[in-house]
């Protein structure tokens, strides 16, 4: 016994190389150091590759100098070391031989060609000759097809078969394309049988054990009894002879296929996820005014940066439109009342987003709505100039309505040159409709409000975004804006996070907002549909933002629908109006299933960003390890890896976090969406951020 | 993962035929593929016959404590089924017909191996996991994978016009590990001594 035996890594593992045959013990028990783990249970490590013998590589490396050496970090094992050693191992090796070594990476995911493509370009110094990987077959590949230079491998790919699934369970499917398991009750003939037998048992098992490997119980046996334990014995004697037809996997057919699937799933821009929509419980329904509130509970912090200043008192008599609360600052926003009547408290009150008590004007209506004297219809537009738009908006409080609620006011006023506007009309967020309705219903009013943003910015095109989804929204804005030369509708392929401003903008003008930056960085503004809506409203009108449309819908609301709703109005009379929920177990979330808030009491009120009120059936799960299965990595959008701000917050190595990027995140939570240990990501991506921001 | 896809309606329809019946949808793996419209077309079908007792679309079954948790608040209707039917991989189907042994549990899918199942996103060319990589010799091609009869020692002289002899759509493996390489100037590769491969799995010589 001789050469790789490899001490104090974390594999399950050693190999051994002997007389050119494998031989595999059983290392010490894993002790590391995670707590999910139970004792007497192991998280099985599915590395995928092992160092080739010294002798295999010392004849690889006969007569090759100059050596760049690309080593893969490994994947479907537990995360608990950032480097895996192979690669300096084998650094030692190559010193050993008198190899120079031009240089060495060490990469995660290599055979995830997008990532790895952005990482190998110029990686390789001058002088290199051979590129030598460590990684499976697939990362190999991955590189041969990249590098202009000869790729070896260094490495192995272990033979483990059948390791399907995502949870690190035990070998159980061999992906044989004709399920047998509904025949044998469960039990998997191809798999558990040493032979695939598929009609029933050799007759070679002695005393319940196969012949071919004593260790292992006869399939047949325990199919056997859990078919008499069901009493199916007599169904399964009836079952016709069963052929295996080993033609069903092809190859060429799965290869094709695979590639039209990852194409369609990187369209546009990298990563992001499919949910299911279920946009079916309200699409269709119209908008509806929502009866008017007996009282509202107007927050002062509806919107990103400083609260508004409440400037009304208890026992003030207020009208509709009229100001309750001064921007204080520069990012800020004003507040107006959205009914007429008097002021009954102003006094913190739960906010549905925060989760805490915020500042917030409760007032009683008086039924009229009796409009306030500063709401009165603006200069037509063409008499307008930009900075009257700009003030007009701005007060107004019309802030982003998709749920950011930046002020918009100060996005109109870009620092750069702006040549496009993009209004978001893709609501890519499952089950909300309340912007498919807003498309719908004010066409005329969109194309008002492009036309407003147009003139103020001075940008030459306005395109309206929306996803393919909404196909009646898309001949509606279509023939709006057939006769006005710069605008324009763009159709979207349906992926979620595509209405976030980064990703939007990659997918229809293929630019890239630098990281950290802003849109207004590749020149483009992004405004959301209902956003749109409002500054119409408050040119044409006069009315400020005091209400909106918004969708009250989910699978556990008895009946769903899209509302104007006043700004104020609590969220549990949204769900009385609907009927309630159909039974008790439910969560309640402000917004759509994977960026909205959770609520935990429905005594919340609506606000400026609130697209909608969904009730859905709870998820009761456990996190468990991260075993680096790497899906995280495949659909961030922003381009980023999840999996390393889990590992670092837990170690509050924030500095770690801030050198990966996590400032870039947009918590659009596909991470958190595909994660196979169902780790809340994004509760670490948050903690990353807010200690990042608390280091300056 | 996994593609699945679903099986035949005919040979879902006789195993529920009569049955009342609780749907357990897995969407751990939807991002690779799922059949969800095919899914949720014949679900619908089922419910309008009047036998399910429940339905529930969650995500990785194949873990079993999550899987566990999820299916607990739903006994009731499971129990109230003569047959729990899974819409996932082999897996899934496994780990839940483990859990609910005295349930009959049956697949509505069939399960097909990702190319790639083991990096981590589905690719268009294979590694067969052979644990003899051999792509040192081939110039970074799998002759595993890329030659049909998944020759190691060169081709097997029955391609035409650089198709294979069993697929004629497929290119031969051999005669693109020929040109690669030609280019990369390392035909002498092709003078190695003959490569024997070992069938044996790691789980043989445990």
């Amino acid at each position: 016994m001789e050469s790789n035996f490899r001490t104090g890594l974390s594999d399950f593992y050693c190999f051994f190389y002997c007389m050119g045959e494998k031989w595999k013990i059983k290392a010490d028990k894993y002790t590391g150091s995670n707590n999910f783990i139970k004792e007497g249970e192991q998280l099985e490590n599915y590395t995928k590759y092992q160092l080739k013998s010294n002798e295999e590589l010392s004849s690889l490396l006969e007569g090759k100098d100059n050596l760049y050496v690309i080593a893969c970090n490994k994947c479907f094992k537990e995360f608990d070391a950032i480097d895996e050693p192979d690669c300096d191992e084998f650094l030692k090796f190559a010193a050993e031989q008198g190899k120079t070594v031009t240089g060495s990476t060490k990469v995660d995911f290599l055979c995830n060609k997008m990532h790895t493509e952005r990482k190998l370009q110029d990686l390789l110094p001058e002088g290199t000759e051979n590129v030598i990987v460590i990684s499976c077959g697939l990362g190999i590949q991955t590189v041969a097809d990249l590098a202009e230079k000869p790729v070896y491998a260094a490495s192995n790919s272990l033979n483990y078969r059948g390791h399907h699934g995502m949870a690190l369970t035990k070998k159980s499917c061999d992906a044989c394309a004709q399920c047998y398991l509904n025949i044998t009750g469960g039990v998997c003939p191809i798999v558990d049988c040493s032979k695939s037998l598929v009609n029933g048992q050799c007759g070679g098992a002695k005393n319940g054990k196969c012949e071919v490997d004593p260790n292992k119980d006869c399939a047949w046996e325990k199919i056997y009894q859990r078919l008499a334990k069901q009493g199916r014995l007599e169904e399964f004697l009836n079952q016709p002879v069963q052929v295996r037809d080993f033609s069903k996997v092809n190859f060429k057919v799965i290869n094709d296929y695979v590639k039209s699937i990852r194409e369609d799933r990187l369209n546009g821009y990298y990563g992001g996820v499919h949910p299911s929509e279920r946009k079916e419980f309200s699409e269709h329904i119209a908008l509806k005014k929502f009866p008017d509130p007996k009282t509202v509970v107007i927050s002062m912090s509806q919107h990103l940066g400083a609260p508004a200043n409440p400037i009304v008192q208890v026992g003030d008599l207020v009208k509709v439109g009229q100001k309750i609360g001064e921007a204080s600052g520069f990012i800020s926003a004003p507040v107006h009342s959205s009914v007429s009547g008097t002021v009954v408290a102003v006094e913190p009150r739960m906010h549905g987003t925060s989760g805490r008590e915020v500042m917030a004007v409760v007032i009683e209506s008086d039924g009229k709505n009796t409009l306030h004297e500063s709401v009165q219809p603006h200069k037509p537009l063409e008499e307008l100039t930009p900075d009257e738009i700009i003030n007009i908006v701005k007060e107004a409080g019309i802030v982003g309505m998709g749920g950011a609620g930046f002020p918009t006011c100060v996005k109109l006023k870009p620092a750069k040159p702006v040549d496009t506007i993009l209004l978001n009309g893709c609501e890519c967020e499952p089950l909300l409709t309340a912007d498919h309705r807003v498309l719908l219903e004010y066409a005329d009013d969109i194309v008002f409000g492009l036309k407003a943003i147009l003139k103020t910015t001075g940008a030459e095109k306005g395109i309206i975004v929306i996803e393919d989804n909404k196909p009646d929204a898309i001949e509606v804005m279509q023939e709006k804006v057939s006769t006005i030369g710069n605008m324009e509708v763009f159709v979207a392929r349906t992926k979620y996070p595509q209405g976030a401003e980064k990703t939007l903008i990659k997918r229809v003008m293929g630019r890239k907002v630098p990281s950290g930056g802003l849109p207004a960085d590749v020149g483009v503004i992004v405004d959301n549909i209902s956003t749109v809506k409002a500054i119409s409203d408050a040119i044409q009108t006069g009315m400020p933002l005091v209400e909106r449309v918004a969708t009250v819908t989910g699978e556990k609301i008895k009946n769903p629908g899209n509302f104007i709703i006043k700004i104020g109005t609590s969220v549990r009379e949204l769900i009385d109006y609907c009927g309630g929920f159909t039974d008790d177990d439910v969560l309640v979330k402000m917004g759509g299933p994977m960026m909205g808030f959770p609520l935990h009491t429905l005594d919340v009120p609506m606000m400026k960003g609130s697209n909608g009120i969904i009730a859905i059936d709870t998820d009761e799960t456990k996190e468990q390890p991260c075993i680096k299965c790497g899906r995280c990595v495949d659909v961030c959008p922003m381009e980023l890896s999840p999996l390393y701000f889990v590992k670092y917050a837990k170690e509050e190595n924030w500095q770690a976090m801030k050198d990966k990027n996590v400032m870039d995140c947009v918590e659009c939570r596909c991470c958190q969406y595909i994660c196979s240990s169902k780790i809340p990501i994004i509760d670490s991506i948050k903690a990353g951020k807010n200690a990042i921001r608390g280091m300056k | 993962m996994l593609i699945t896809q679903l099986k035949a309606k005919e040979t879902i329809t006789s195993l529920t035929a009569g049955k009342k019946v609780f749907v357990i949808n897995c969407h751990g793996c939807k991002e690779v593929h799922f059949p969800e419209k095919e899914a949720v077309e014949l679900q619908k079908e089922l419910v309008a016959e009047g036998n399910v007792t429940g339905i529930v679309t969650t995500d990785y079954i194949c873990n079993p404590e999550n899987m566990e948790l999820r299916l607990k608040k739903h006994m009731d209707k499971i129990r109230e089924a003569d047959l729990v039917l899974v819409f996932s991989c082999g897996v899934g189907v496994q780990t839940v017909a483990e859990y609910l042994e005295d349930k009959t549990v049956c697949a509505a899918c069939d399960t097909y191996p990702v190319p790639g199942f083991q990096g981590v996103t589905p690719l268009e060319y294979k590694c067969d996991q052979c644990g003899e990589c051999y792509l040192n010799l081939t110039g970074g091609i799998c002759p595993i994978t890329a030659c049909s009869k998944s020759l190691v020692n060169g081709q097997c002289g029955g391609s035409k016009n650089g198709k294979c002899e069993v697929d004629s759509e497929m290119e031969c493996g051999w005669e693109r590990i020929y040109r690669r390489l030609e280019e990369i100037g390392r035909l002498d590769l092709l003078k190695c001594p003959t490569q024997i491969h070992n069938f044996a799995t790691d789980d043989d010589v445990k």
